[in-house]
């Protein structure tokens, strides 16, 4: 019998601390106790991947955090009506915080006030409000440092191919402050001014694809020898890719960068090549800054202030001499709109 | 490999020290494993090898302190250790346990555990680690002291299920070290003078050309299932949070087609499916390389099809007509484990240097090898010739 009880109480014994185990595992899956936090996320539309990206990440992160997140979202990138009414709704609900992307700098601007003087904290994400100060905090990324970063490259890349520089720029449109800034950054990378003659050739694109194609064809037809090109975003930089093939332009020689990182410019494109090098901008920290700044604030932190740049890396499958840059793997896993 | 290669920002050269770490440890140990069993006996052997795994993932915990690189390569080559001392010991210490008529019984029902664990771990690992981890992104805008915090709980993930391995390895030891279990004396067979069957074994070229044959399955094998989250990743785009289910799936795959040929080894010779499935292995590794998307991911999951027969069919063909001399034999058959140490470094360094597809070349070229050993045992006679080949369930 004391045998019996030996060799059943072994296994007895071994569960309970296999049990004892799993509980210590498991331990850290219980959420605690939290303040609740409700959310408000506007982006300008869901056409976009960005966008799209940007809501899926917010709403992983606020499960994660505990927060209720309440989405909403234009129909275009000029859609202010949704977003004012957004904005509206959402201090209905009583809302903690707002992040928004503005699909006009001023025309949501009354609305954000009107939220803030009722307490609630609001974050421009992506794209800035004028004034800037309309708003508690601004998180987007650097678009100075992305230009700058694709005109180094570019730069460095004519000088280890021996070309001599005539450029073409594919701009947004005036007055844009995402596409200035990219503009100026490209031009103090590439170590040239405005004015300098190796700039053959600039266009407004609108961002457009087909834009894009239609301004890289006018441009070769009045330089044939465009040998960098630079454009404002990936869409812009496929259609003018799509113009160089259609001119018979062997791609090897000349020097195509862009600033975005979407997934689909990155597997098509900048990894055969295509695309020499790409600025990638990450949607995913302005969600997951935000959403954590505000939780944050309303469980006894600080208050979101100020400009948080969040992050900009330079993706190439052809690095050049002197750059610092990622390759095209890194940049697949991080890219938006997969 | 990938989370580490994640945690420490490593290439995929460095991170390959892992497999190189976990399989050399298996290899090296294969030897003095079977001397402790011999010597000492299997619950010396059974003991030691859980008692060194143990120690190996304890030692996880200094290491994630430490947050270096290296640390974790000793941790994981010492629980690698003890595996393999455990392997070799707990086979023929299940043999021991009872009578010779079950014995085959006892040792096919410990061996479909292995699968269950390992789809068990990668469940585990897709469900607690990887969605857990520090994304990539968010990275690019921490502070250096934000870096080491992400680094440290990162970390702290992936040494939870160590531990928690170690103290169920605990409790085993405990259990075994206290009983007493009855075993069966050895059968006491004629002694072979080891030269003589070295000699004889080097000198049949089934033999000799199976062990790397083994070596090169071996090698396939742990390619593919190192490098699937990677591939879904960076070339596919798939999220880290979701990644762990495509390894998950290539097990599954592995599993169910493991029976499916079980069913077919019955209607044809072995090394016609052997062949058939080398030659649709390679064909999937030809597809991971050039089709850049959901396409390719779905060949390198398939792959797992063509392996799921590769192991025990080449040890059967291998071990063939041996008679006495299969003792020895298989002992060479496992020590081709080697491959799953070596090649997934050179599957790395393509990767580092092509492409993260272009790494599934180094695959097709080792199943292209075992396709070779297929067609040369299907155009070779044996003296004497063999009146029918087994395959073993691994």
């Amino acid at each position: 019998m004391r045998g019996n009880f030996r060799r059943m109480g072994a296994p007895k014994w071994a569960l309970v601390g296999l049990s004892m185990v799993l509980m210590a595992g498991f331990a850290g899956c219980t959420p605690d106790d939290q303040e609740p936090v409700t959310i408000g996320l506007i982006t300008k539309q869901e056409n976009n991947p960005y966008w799209v990206t940007m809501r899926r990440v917010a709403e992983d992160v606020a499960k994660s955090e505990g927060v209720t997140l309440l989405t909403a979202t234009g129909t275009s990138d000029t859609d202010i009506d949704s977003e004012v009414n957004a904005i509206e709704a959402m201090v209905d609900e009583g809302v903690d915080g707002i992040l928004i992307a503005g699909t006009d700098s001023k025309g949501v601007v009354p609305a954000i006030e009107a939220a803030r003087a009722k307490g609630i904290t609001v974050i421009a994400v992506d794209t800035p409000v004028d004034p800037l100060s309309a708003v508690d905090a601004f998180y987007a990324t650097d678009n100075k440092r992305a230009g700058e970063m694709v005109g180094q490259y570019a730069a460095a890349k004519a000088k280890e191919l021996g070309l001599e520089p005539q450029v073409a720029i594919l701009d947004l449109a005036p007055g844009i402050s995402s596409g200035e800034l990219r503009r100026e950054g490209f031009l103090a990378g590439f170590g040239i001014a405005d004015d300098d003659p190796v700039i053959v050739g600039s266009t407004d694109t609108s961002g457009d694809r087909e834009l894009g194609k239609v301004a890289m064809v006018q441009l070769l037809a009045q330089t044939p020898g465009i040998n960098v090109v630079y454009t404002v975003n990936e869409p812009v930089a496929l259609g003018a890719v799509e113009a160089l093939k259609d001119a018979g332009v062997d791609l090897g020689g000349v020097v195509v960068v862009s600033v975005d990182g979407g997934c689909e410019a990155i597997k098509t494109a900048v990894r055969p090549g295509d695309i020499d090098a790409t600025a990638q901008q990450y949607p995913q920290n302005m969600a997951r800054k935000g959403v954590t700044a505000i939780a944050d604030e309303v469980r006894g932190g600080e208050k979101p202030s100020g400009y948080l740049d969040t992050g900009v890396e330079l993706i190439t499958g052809d690095p050049a001499p002197g750059v610092t840059s990622r390759d095209v793997a890194f940049g697949i896993r991080n890219c938006w709109g997969g | 490999m990938g989370v580490f290669r994640g945690i420490f920002d490593m290439t995929n050269f460095q991170s390959s020290l892992v497999q190189f770490a976990y399989y050399g440890a298996y290899f090296l140990l294969a030897l003095p494993a079977a001397f402790i069993t011999s010597r000492y006996g299997y619950k010396v052997g059974v003991l030691t090898g859980l008692g060194l795994a143990a120690v190996g993932g304890v030692l996880f915990v200094p290491a994630s302190k430490a947050l270096v690189y290296g640390f974790f390569l000793l941790a994981l080559f010492t629980l690698a250790a003890g595996l393999s001392i455990l392997e070799t010991s707990a086979n023929p210490f299940v043999i021991a346990l009872g009578s010779e008529e079950t014995a085959t019984q006892r040792l096919n029902l410990a061996q479909a555990f292995n699968p269950v664990g390992a789809n068990v771990g990668v469940l585990m690992g897709a469900i607690l680690i990887l969605p857990g981890l520090t994304s990539e992104a968010s990275k690019t805008i921490m502070s250096p002291d934000e870096l080491l915090q992400s680094q440290e709980a990162d970390l702290s993930l992936v040494l939870n299920p160590y531990l928690g391995i170690a103290a169920v390895l605990v409790i085993i030891w405990l259990l075994i070290a206290f009983r007493k279990i009855p075993i069966l004396e050895q059968p006491k067979g004629d002694a072979v003078p080891v030269g003589n069957v070295a000699t004889r074994l080097w000198h049949n070229r089934h033999y000799r050309y199976g062990v790397v044959a083994q070596f090169f399955n071996v090698a396939a094998q742990t390619c593919t299932w190192t490098f699937t989250i990677l591939y879904a990743q960076d070339v596919v785009g798939i999220s880290e949070k979701n990644s762990g289910w495509f390894l998950q799936a290539s097990l599954i795959v592995f599993l169910i087609a493991r029976f499916v040929m079980v069913w077919l080894l019955g209607i044809f010779r072995p090394t016609k499916l052997l062949l058939i499935m080398a030659v649709f292995g390679v064909a999937c590794c030809l597809i991971a390389m050039f089709s850049l998307n959901i396409v390719g991911l779905i060949a390198v999951v398939a792959i797992s099809a063509a392996l799921s027969l590769m192991f025990p069919t080449i040890y059967g063909v291998a071990l063939s007509g041996l008679g006495e001399d299969a003792k020895f034999g298989a002992a060479g058959l496992v020590m081709a484990i080697l491959g799953g140490a070596l090649l997934p470094m050179v599957h790395a360094l393509v990767m580092d240097v092509g492409s993260p597809a272009l790494g599934y070349v180094v695959p097709g070229v080792c199943l292209a090898f075992v396709a070779a050993y297929a067609l040369f045992d299907l155009r070779t006679s044996r003296d004497p010739k063999p009146s029918a080949t087994s395959a073993v369930v691994q």
